[in-house]
């Protein structure tokens, strides 16, 4: 084995946080020599990826496995990156300081869109070929996963393996798969193969399309349609009580307990929602448990109690008076991610201490009810005002609100409306503080919308750059300013972020043309050079604004049809039909199913620790 | 300092790898390591409690320490004994624990008691008469100006290095010994001070490694360790 530390160590006194390259925090697996050997690759820096709940699943789940060996790798930045190119030092796993090359998997997750050209920057750091058809059996094989497989296309030549929905059971049997192909001596096109057979496994160049334009065809033994996995009793896997605790302040730098996956309140816009489906909640003896194993095993003075809607699990109340008994004394806190906009949700976060320092988080989405209801976004604003004026009573001073423009339907009365009830929003944190009302803060994040793959929107199209910048203007003018710190997302990264969300293979070409004009940490507002992308598409004869600011017609081939996130095209399409008729969907995991079809398929059922209220 | 509270006096190492890390950094690992030993620690009162801890002077990235300090403050005693063990258990390779005991509560903090920093620095590619003739001159001039990212500093040398500078000829090159004298207003970086010799006479060598070896207080004319 070729240990770099020699070489990567004298690189250290010329890059700014050496913290990001020198392992040996709390937690890292050292396994030595081990047959087998997967790194595990965050495609942006340390401080980034280190928050990454996936990968530091998939990293104790490997190393748990019998002579295999899970290391840790991120891209490293600038400074560092042009100091190991010059020095020809290539990209090397933190643990063993071994090259990518010297690994028998590299796994690179695919976090955002706009990480795409870093993954490029990762693979030609290591010296792997960037594209699958270039690589021998003599490479490592490239696996993908995360939360951009949905439409993986963009990427897909660049991977040899891409993994669609939840890792924890998968990634044994690949590593089984790949394994006992290498043994048995195989090619790499038999490799490939045997990848294929792993269910939820998509091998790219297995699909091909008979002419330009047609959709992608599976070539057996290859499936015709890649079904996701999802895992059916999520307490029947451990949480991670023992992850690595970086020295250095990363994103997010506390320990992670994940309560509950999978949402099925059914907000249409929702990638997550609909592609993580079911629900599934831990109980609460294993969430108390894991938090308290967690704390114990890593330091942290914070446990972020995490899933994609924390408020709704069913027992969450004991939970949080259990936890706050335990921890008492201790100097030690919890927090909740964003907060579902009722008044159960401000006694939670009264429950516990993290949250009042940082504020409350809500998310209403859109500014009147009819476009609320166009996305099944079940809130009306009598919710939110009597929410954030139990918040305000209860002693909060901050409130963050997200909302989006650009949903489908929307109209300017829609883009002034959220202006209007920020307005109500203030008006009543204000009311409600009496006389501290002077330190009433209200923060307004204000997205784009952009339709994603496999979700009842993906058929619409998104709003042009033009149009951004026209009801980003619109909105300004209708949001009070005083006490009002409103933020926006860039509209160039929205619009890269549409085309490579729903882009076709044909958009790789100008991926990894992006990457060769320097478009490396384009999801960094700072380092992100739009003309960089618009000259790769260009170059490429990708025209993105067919892509992002197109309408698809239903039954027109998506480039992920040979893909499924479970839930039946049907049901998508329904729900996009009910969202035109203003009609709202409920939520499955209080009350009956509403026929996504995802539990029946996948053999997998809506598992509550309790009963849901409504 | 609450009463009913114990002061325990941490000595601990940072070397190999972690001597990259940051003050920051340093601080932070080492307060987990209290919690994951499961010390009965203090917490302050308020709005946002924290552990009861300090730390001596940081050291410099990339710099190596041998002796580092911090003070604990526990709400029940455990032997010293026991707390070394339990810290040790609980501490990453490379911030190794070395030694605990109880100090008086009302003693001045590590950061205003230690005065002087025992550096360990070794130059590659210079002899031993000639690294001393280097820091001898520094010496006599009495006064060294350091650019540091832009800036100039001038150090008065009879106050920042209280002691002749040892110089001792290893295989390749030479280790010398430097005391500096810490203040408010900043302390003499050791291999900024054997850089600047070395280049006031034009001689070869390059700095290989720094280590800080101790860390003192002074005491009428003694040091000593606290
Ligand atoms: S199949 Fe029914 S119960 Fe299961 S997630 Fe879909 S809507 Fe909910």
């Amino acid at each position: 084995m070729s240990d770099l530390w020699d070489r990567v160590e004298p690189l250290l006194r010329e890059v700014e946080r050496p913290a990001r390259y020198i392992d040996g925090e709390w937690g890292a697996a050292h396994r030595p020599e081990p047959a087998y050997v997967a790194a595990l690759v965050y495609p942006d820096t340390y401080e980034i990826g280190m928050a990454n709940q996936g990968l530091a699943i998939l990293y104790e789940r490997l190393n748990a496995l019998s002579g295999v060996a899970a290391e840790r790798a991120y891209l490293p930045w600038k400074d560092m990156a042009a100091a190991m190119r010059r020095a020809g030092v290539p990209l090397f796993t933190l643990e063993s300081c071994r090259p990518l090359t010297a690994c028998d998997l590299v796994g690179i997750t695919l976090p955002y869109e706009l990480t795409y050209t870093n993954v490029l920057e990762a693979l030609d750091l290591a010296g792997i070929p960037l594209r699958a058809a270039e690589r021998t059996v003599a490479d490592p094989i490239v696996v993908g996963g995360g939360p951009c497989v949905w439409d993986p296309e963009p990427m897909a030549p660049f991977f040899d393996a891409i993994l669609i929905g939840e890792g924890e059971e998968a990634v044994a049997e690949i590593v089984d798969a790949h394994r006992a192909a290498k043994e048995a001596g195989a090619s790499r096109a038999e490799v490939l193969e045997a990848l294929a057979a792993v269910p939820g496994v998509y091998v790219p160049s297995l699909y091909a399309s008979a002419d330009d334009g047609s959709p992608l065809e599976a070539r057996p033994p290859a499936p015709a349609v890649v079904v996701k996995r999802a895992v059916r009793d999520l307490d029947a896997m451990p949480v991670v009580t023992c992850p690595v605790v970086p020295f250095m302040d990363v994103v997010h730098d506390r320990l992670t307990v994940e309560v509950l996956r999978g949402c099925t309140r059914g907000c249409r816009f929702c990638q997550a929602g609909m592609v993580y489906r079911p629900v599934r909640e831990r109980t609460p003896d294993a969430i108390v448990g894991a938090v308290t194993d967690g704390l114990a095993c890593t330091g942290y003075e914070e446990v972020s109690l995490t899933s994609l809607s924390t408020t709704d699990h069913s027992r969450l109340e004991e939970v949080l008076r259990r936890l706050t008994r335990r921890l008492e004394g201790t100097a030690t806190s919890i927090s909740l991610p964003s907060l579902r906009v009722d008044a159960f949700s401000v006694r939670m976060a009264r429950l516990v201490s993290a949250a009042k320092k940082s504020g409350l988080t809500f998310a209403p989405e859109a500014g009147t009810q009819r476009l609320r209801d166009v996305i099944n976004k079940n809130v009306t604003e009598d919710d939110l005002l009597e929410t954030v004026e139990a918040a305000f009573r209860e002693g909060w001073r901050r409130v963050k609100l997200y909302f989006m423009i650009g949903l489908p339907t929307e109209t300017d009365e829609d883009v002034r409306a959220i202006g209007a009830l920020v307005g109500r929003v203030v008006e009543t944190a204000r009311e409600a503080a009496g006389t501290d009302r002077g330190a009433v803060k209200v923060a307004v994040s204000v997205s784009t919308f952009v339709p994603k793959a496999q979700t009842p929107f993906q058929w619409e199209a998104q709003i042009t750059r033009e149009e951004v910048a026209r009801r980003q203007a619109l909105l300004r003018g209708s949001v009070p300013r005083k006490g009002v710190d409103l933020s926006w997302h860039d509209a160039e990264q929205s619009y890269l972020e549409g085309v490579l969300a729903r882009g076709g293979r044909e958009v790789a070409d100008a991926v990894e043309a992006a990457w060769r004009g320097g478009g490396a940490f384009s999801a960094w507002t700072e380092e992100f050079d739009f003309g960089v992308w618009e000259r790769a598409l260009a170059a490429c004869g990708v025209d993105g604004t067919s892509i992002a600011n197109r309408e698809r017609i239903v039954g027109e081939p998506l480039p992920w049809a040979h893909l499924s996130a479970g839930v039946a095209e049907a049901y998508l399409h329904a729900e996009r039909e009910r969202a035109y008729a203003g009609e709202t969907t409920s939520d499955c995991a209080a009350g009956p199913c509403t026929g996504c079809a995802v539990c029946g398929d996948l053999g997998v059922d809506v598992v509550t620790a309790g009963e849901r209220r409504g | 300092m609450a009463s009913g509270e114990f002061r325990l006096r941490v000595r601990y190492r940072k070397d190999g790898r972690l001597r990259w890390l940051s003050h920051l950094e340093t601080c932070r690992a080492l307060e987990r390591a209290v919690r994951r030993s499961r010390l009965p620690y203090a917490v302050t009162r308020g709005f946002s409690p924290h552990m009861k801890l300090a730390f001596g002077p940081a050291l410099p990235v990339g710099t190596a320490g041998s002796a580092e300090l911090l003070d604990l403050l526990l709400v029940s005693y455990v032997p010293a004994a026991e707390a070394v063990v339990r810290l040790r258990a609980a501490s990453a390779e490379g911030l190794a624990i070395e030694e605990t005991r109880y100090v008086e509560a009302g003693l001045p903090s590590l950061a205003a008691s230690l005065t002087i920093a025992v550096y360990d620095v070794r130059v590659e590619g210079v002899v031993a008469d000639r690294m001393k003739q280097a820091l001898d001159r520094v010496r006599r001039d009495g006064r060294l100006t350091i650019e540091h990212k832009g800036k100039h500093k001038v150090y008065d040398l009879a106050r920042s290095l209280p002691k002749e500078p040892r110089v001792e000829g290893i295989e390749d090159g030479v280790a010398i010994e430097v005391a500096v004298r810490m203040g408010p207003e900043g302390s003499l970086r050791p291999e900024a001070l054997v850089e600047a010799a070395l280049a006031s006479t034009d001689a070869d060598g390059a700095v290989m490694s720094v280590s800080r070896t101790d860390l003192l207080e002074e005491a009428e004319g003694a040091w000593r360790r606290p």
